[in-house]
């Protein structure tokens, strides 16, 4: 049991219908990922590569009507393994060859509701999740303290408000927020948004859930506040052991809070691996997307001839339209005469180049 | 320092929104009685059944009464018996309008309230529906239902009714005026009129199902979704308190002009059927007293609403409180 996955997720895809257009944009396109207890996974891309897309739809946050979910979520309980996307798939025509959605039900009604019923006691119990932009994701509307107590009653034991409010308490000093007694009475806008940030981690953590979504915790903040609230959260996954998963275009709060990581692009993870061997992109050991991302980070020895900070050429993937080779083939620096024919006519594979370590990409392939 | 919900910052609001009120009755006043001084038809001539008086009579009489020549003269002694709490007798029966007004002004706020209830119970599911599943076929038919409701004139809706009702119940569904005994479907069916056909419906559900929407894709609607906890409770604020409230203060004037109509045709004895009477019998001082009446019936609504806002919107009542 203990070697089974906290979070299996398997083909999955999210597609958003734009009615403009007449197409799906495919925005997450048949993704695979494990999550073992007690590890953090960094997901990693730029934006529209579909990385708060998957994690959206784990959480069944993507609203039906455009959006539209499929395949399996294995999510490890206690006792049970159970599929969070369980029975959507009724609702939608699925191509036999490559599992593409080719067309979904007329009323998505039946769909929405047995998506809310699969994520019945899932959300926020089990799974928790934080946002970016915590002034606007904490309701203006309600003290600091009342959302964090309202969870606490929701999901945990403590079900008395006295009990709640010491729990509360509890919660506000652990993530280091000051005068937690005064805060507790405090709206989000009386608060600076670290701490706003702080006061969310609390109330996701307060619910005592397993697994931690953090859909990029640190944008929007200043640069100082950004290293100390990914402090907080390597501090509170060592203390509580909570799973992580932590979404970031950043690949410097990636790299420093992460034993593993996954990179996207268009919808699809390109590598995925333990954190030395991704980060590890000397001699092209790594994706070139990876590889690039890397060389994009603010550091001497990545600046360019000019003195510019290296950056990727090319335009973010079409996600309506999508090539039939590889995703990343048009903006490749890697791609050669060997095997461009490969390159942009068939998909490559995600091949295992070491232990866990998997690249998608034909350089690796064939070896 | 604590920051706790005291009622301060909303008593502070208040009284400066009280001063600001109180002027602007005083401009309100000063508005109607010139619009009345400049129209044509004279309330002398009204008050002696409408003859038609040569000058010299009208300077005698003028002079008898002790009636100011100049306009603003006419307005200071109105103003002065104002404050006295007089706001004169009516020219047409004679007696003080303030207690006329009052009593009847009564009923007036049964019928606008009570019709703004209606409209609100109707446009409200039309709109969360809206919100919620989108123009779907039943939404259609909703929204059209909405739009026609509102775009029928209420002059014509009221005498279709009226004829229904009889065709089918042998009796008129008029006559609260006339001190006839009534059922409660009678009694209702003006409320329901102007519930119907004072035209808010279909604003009220435009706004409320683009508030609706706006709201449950915040953020923080979100983060309740993603939490487990009921986002109704947490969208309820800003989904339909708010909305709902700025609804009502901001409608309340276009159900008054409704109300005029409605008393008329159903025989409702209200301040619209009275106003009707006295701007017809160039009767002034009941004209300028329910007109004050009425700007401070909207007054208080819109004061009633921001008084609700910074009460529930905790951002708002720190502005006070700083400003």
């Amino acid at each position: 049991m203990n070697n089974s996955p906290l979070l299996k997720i398997e083909e999955l895809r999210t597609y958003f219908y734009s009615r403009t257009k007449q197409a799906f944009i495919r925005s997450v396109d048949g993704v695979d990922l494990e999550v073992n207890k007690g590890d953090t996974l960094g997901i990693v891309g730029e934006s529209g590569s579909g990385k708060s897309v998957s994690m959206l739809s784990i959480m069944g946050l993507i609203a039906a009507r455009p959006g539209i979910i499929t395949g399996q979520v294995w999510y490890q309980q206690e006792q049970a393994r159970i599929n969070l996307l369980a029975g959507l798939q009724d609702h939608v025509q699925v191509s036999k060859n490559d599992g593409r959605i080719m067309s979904v039900e007329k009323t998505d009604l039946a769909w929405q509701r047995r998506l809310e019923k699969n994520m019945l006691g899932i959300r926020g119990k089990e799974i928790a999740m934080i946002f970016q932009n915590p002034k606007s994701a904490m309701n203006p509307f309600f003290t600091i303290g009342h959302q964090i107590v309202e969870n606490i009653t929701r999901h945990t034991q403590y079900k008395s408000r006295k009990e709640a409010k010491e729990r509360a308490l509890y919660w506000l000093e652990r993530v280091k927020i000051d005068s937690p007694q005064l805060r507790f009475y405090n709206y989000p806008y009386g608060l600076s948004g670290g701490m706003c940030q702080r006061a969310m981690i609390a109330t996701a953590l307060s619910s005592e859930a397993k697994l931690l979504i953090a859909d990029e915790p640190t944008t929007g903040l200043d640069a100082t506040i950004q290293a100390r609230i990914a402090d907080l959260l390597e501090e509170l996954r060592a203390q509580t052991g909570v799973t992580i998963v932590l979404i970031s275009h950043d690949m410097g709060v990636i790299g420093r809070l992460s034993n593993k990581i996954a990179v996207m692009y268009g919808g699809r993870v390109m590598e995925s691996g333990p954190a030395q061997a991704v980060i590890d992109h000397a001699d092209g050991k790594s994706h070139p997307y990876t590889e690039a991302l890397l060389k994009s980070i603010p550091r001497e020895d990545n600046m360019s001839s000019q003195g510019h900070l290296n950056s990727i050429d090319g335009e973010v993937l079409d996600t309506i339209n999508v090539p039939r080779g590889c995703r990343f083939a048009s903006r490749c620096q890697r791609i050669n005469k060997s095997i461009e024919k490969m390159c942009l006519n068939e998909e490559p594979p995600l091949a295992t180049v070491s232990d866990g370590h998997k690249i998608r990409c034909w350089h690796f392939a064939g070896v | 320092m604590m920051v706790s919900r005291s009622a301060k910052p909303v008593v502070l609001y208040l009284t400066r929104e009280l001063y600001v009120t109180f002027f602007l009755l005083i401009g309100v006043s000063l508005v109607v009685f010139a619009v009345l001084y400049s129209a044509p038809g004279d309330p002398l001539a009204a008050v002696f059944g409408g003859q038609v008086l040569s000058d010299a009579q009208r300077e005698e009489m003028m002079r008898n009464l002790g009636i100011s020549n100049t306009w603003y003269g006419q307005y200071w002694s109105w103003l002065v018996k104002l404050f006295n709490g007089d706001f004169g007798t009516s020219l047409r029966s004679g007696q003080p309008v303030l207690g006329e007004v009052t009593k009847l002004a009564k009923n007036t706020f049964y019928l606008t309230f009570g019709a703004m209830f209606f409209s609100l119970m109707i446009a409200l599911p039309i709109a969360i529906y809206l919100a919620k599943r989108g123009t779907d076929r039943l939404g259609w038919v909703l929204m059209m239902f909405a739009y026609t409701t509102s775009a029928v004139p209420l002059f014509w809706s009221a005498y279709i009714v009226i004829y229904i009702y009889t065709r089918f119940f042998n009796t008129l569904p008029i006559g609260l005026a006339t001190g006839e005994s009534m059922n409660f479907t009678q009694m209702m069916l003006p409320v329901f009129m102007l519930g119907l056909g004072s035209g808010i419906i279909s604003e009220t559900v435009r706004f409320l199902r683009d508030e609706i929407s706006r709201v449950f894709s915040e953020d923080y609607v979100r983060t309740a979704r993603a939490k487990g906890v009921s986002v109704w409770k947490h969208a309820l604020t800003e989904a339909l308190i708010i909305p709902v409230s700025e609804m009502i203060a901001s409608k309340i004037p276009f159900v008054i002009g409704g109300a005029i109509i409605v008393e008329q045709i159903f025989n409702w004895p209200g301040i619209g059927r009275m106003a009707w009477q006295a701007a017809q019998d160039r009767d002034y001082p009941v004209i300028m007293c329910i007109t004050l009446v009425t700007a401070l019936i909207v007054r208080l609504t819109s004061l009633l609403q921001k008084t609700l806002y910074v009460i529930v919107n905790p951002r708002a009542s720190q502005e006070t409180k700083t400003s």
